[in-house]
């Protein structure tokens, strides 16, 4: 029995364009398997086949999956699209395989007994609890000329996820949040469209010089933080369970003066 | 005297000592989420909200910090014996400017540090000339600076109802706080406010916003009164109330007034008043942890306040949550067969929240459940184990009675959010994906 491995490109028109050729196979869906990114452990009698991400083969993935499952399953698969574990395009494929072989293929997310659901399931929470916290706890500094500007370390790649909500809550002001990890831009002109940036061409739109009045800001607030807690309740455990440690060195209020 | 030259000096106060002063102030007060409306901006200024509410950060005492939460001043008339700013306390006075406010909170906003403004204060010459200054700052705030995030509002008693009016149109939530649960506790301890002119605002509110429901259903673009609803807290522990007596005046709340939510707060003695309970132990943590479990089951799992405490039975179990507690006495009902009970029942076994009784019924239509799926699905199976069957089975052989469950539940030792020395909540912290958020939502109408 011959096993095919698709090597898929880790974005969303990669993992599509692997799940599209892995259709035009007309295999047992078993017999294939989809990998993102490099496979260090090649197995033998295996096929490997090369995906060259196509734009076509993508967005005809992405309107079957809207059009048979639904939103709810389209939005989850987006967002396990971005998470940061190897499996997640071998998952999103066989729960696509899953959601064809359902009587109601809009309820493809309840069905959790399956185990590509049900994993599709935990990486889409993965993601969606990470952009939560970003939304929470991203800190905004203002730069020299009025620009806002954060700086985010994600595990998963969350920007696109937390980007439409700060456009939508800042409709006025220019803002740039920078995904280090990935060296990814995401751009807001007042008043305009966000769009992003990579590496380079980012870095060089953006000074790093804070406005005078920052530090005012940033130290009053300090001190809104600290009054705020109440010494009778101390509870180091709990702050840290509601706050994770890895965002702290993003936000104002935990850096070392 | 010395405090006079205080408050005559306020006006060269600098910025941060006064927010130091005011948030100081304000901290006990916990009724301050950001949840209840979600609304978009419209484009031409800063800001909108979230039905589900943010919360931005978390203080050193595990509190959710959501709003910039601060007294507008802590000049007070009253003598409320539990309060720090009490008229015969020598504390340092402040007062904001609506500039100075307006500026905090949008500055802070613009930065992410918070979700929107809470304003209390203390009663300046009286109460309606104090909600006229609260007034003034958030007028400022919503015109002037065009802010569209969440604004909390105290609504104080004994204002005149139009200045409550007025003030509803603009904020987001008001909230009138009941302090303590009996009107004797309250003629005690808070001499200078009574029952009746805290429950004439709420009453007020209540109406006021289902008028407004109505007006939006004539006129979509009617301008909306206090759309996430109105909240108040009671202080546990200063006055002899039980659990039981909390329980019902909460659940009374919730069907009279149509409250959002009762907050409970465990009474911290600061000022040390013969009046008052001495507390060796520190705030009673553990017993507002009881309230908050038993509320949620009151407003999420169909519980009814009689349920689960009496006359005879006034305090909740110290080593069991409310639920366990429930289920024990009524083993009759018991066990309940996983892929055949109504979504009503599996919420009621303990072990099994809202989200996984959600997923258990959705997942069940695709087939049988077995305790494996449970697992996944996030059913706590080491308490939920006594009290279910899947497809006729028990996961372990096991006895229905009480005592037996009792210690097998007491020695798995419950998940309390405290040490010894505190505790608290994050907003919405049973509702941490998607789905829940949504389902909340449909709840909130």
């Amino acid at each position: 029995m011959e096993e095919y491995y698709l090597i898929c490109q880790d974005s969303l028109e990669g993992i599509f364009t692997g799940i599209y050729d892995a259709y035009l196979k007309k295999k047992p869906h078993e017999q294939i398997h989809i990998i993102v990114g490099e496979e260090d452990n090649y197995r033998l009698f295996a096929i490997y086949e090369e995906c060259i991400p196509d734009g076509k083969k993508a967005t005809s993935v992405a309107r079957t999956i809207l059009r048979e499952f639904g939103e709810e399953s389209y939005l989850s698969i987006c967002r396990a699209l971005a998470s940061c574990e190897a499996d997640k395009g071998e998952a999103i494929y066989k729960a696509i395989v899953t959601g064809f072989g359902m009587r109601d293929r809009h309820q493809l997310m309840g069905n959790l007994r399956n185990p590509a659901v049900h994993r599709v399931f935990e990486l889409a929470r993965f993601t969606a609890n990470e952009a939560h916290y970003h939304i929470e706890f991203l800190r905004f500094r203002e730069l020299e000329n009025g620009i806002l500007y954060a700086e985010i370390g994600p595990k998963n790649n969350v920007i696109t996820f937390i980007v439409p909500h700060f456009a939508g809550r800042f409709p006025l002001e220019n803002f740039v949040i920078y995904d280090e990890i990935r060296d990814i831009y995401a751009m807001h002109p007042t008043k305009g469209d966000w769009y992003l940036v990579h590496g380079e061409e980012g870095m060089n739109q953006v000074e790093h010089i804070l406005s005078e009045r920052e530090k005012k800001y940033s130290e009053l607030f300090c001190q809104f933080f600290h009054t705020i807690a109440i010494k009778e309740r101390k509870n180091y455990r709990l702050q840290r369970n509601m706050l994770p440690l890895r965002y702290r060195e993003y936000m104002t209020e935990f850096q070392e003066k | 005297m010395e405090s006079n030259l205080i408050i005559s000096s306020t006006e060269q106060m600098s910025l941060m000592e006064k927010l130091k002063i005011l948030s100081d102030s304000a901290k006990f007060d916990v009724s301050c989420s950001s949840s209840g409306v979600g609304r978009r901006g419209d484009g031409t200024g800063i800001g909108n909200t979230s039905a589900a509410g943010i919360c931005h950060s978390f203080g050193a005492d595990g509190r959710c910090i959501s709003l910039l939460k601060v007294l507008f001043t802590n000049e007070c008339v009253y003598d409320c014996k539990y309060c720090i700013n009490r008229k015969s306390n020598d504390v340092p006075r402040a007062s904001f400017t609506p500039d100075e406010i307006c500026e905090l909170t949008i500055q802070f906003y613009r930065r992410n540090y918070i979700e929107g403004l809470f304003l209390s204060s203390g009663i300046l010459n009286n109460p309606s000339y104090t909600m006229e200054l609260i007034y003034e700052a958030v007028y400022k705030l919503r015109t002037l600076y065009r802010f569209q995030g969440y604004i909390h509002v105290k609504a104080i008693p004994g204002a005149e109802p139009e200045i409550v009016q007025r003030l509803g149109m603009l904020a987001d939530r008001m909230s009138v706080n009941l302090e303590l649960p009996t009107a004797e506790g309250l003629q005690k301890l808070a001499p200078n406010k009574h029952r009746r002119n805290i429950l004439a605002p709420m009453r007020q509110i209540q109406q006021g916003i289902i008028q407004n429901k109505n007006e939006l259903v004539a006129f979509r673009h009617a301008p909306s009164f206090v759309p996430a609803g109105q909240s108040t807290q009671v202080i546990v522990g200063a006055t002899p109330e039980t659990d039981y007596h909390i329980m019902t005046v909460a659940e009374s709340l919730y069907k009279k007034f149509a409250l959002k939510r009762v907050y409970y707060s465990a009474f911290v003695n600061v000022n040390e008043d013969k009046e008052l309970p001495a507390l060796p132990g520190g705030p009673p943590l553990l017993r507002e942890h009881r309230l908050y479990q038993a509320d949620w089951l009151l407003r999420f799992y169909g519980f009814e306040a009689d349920e689960l405490l009496s006359e005879s039975k006034p305090n909740f179990n110290i080593l069991l949550d409310p639920k366990a507690d429930w289920a024990l006495r009524h083993l009759e009902l018991f066990p309940v067969e996983i892929n055949r009970a109504d979504y009503q029942m599996i919420l009621r076994v303990p072990g099994i929240g809202v989200k996984s009784a959600q997923r258990i019924v959705r997942a069940r239509r695709n087939g049988r459940l077995n305790f494996d799926d449970l697992k996944k699905i996030g059913v706590t199976l080491k308490r939920a184990l006594y009290f279910i069957t899947c497809n006729g089975k028990m996961m372990y052989p096991t006895k229905l009675e009480e005592d037996y469950i009792t210690r097998n539940l007491i020695s798995n030792k419950e998940k309390l959010p405290f040490d010894r020395d505190g505790m608290t909540y994050r907003q919405l912290s049973l509702f941490d994906d998607e789905q829940e958020v949504i389902w909340q939502q449909a709840i909130n109408g």
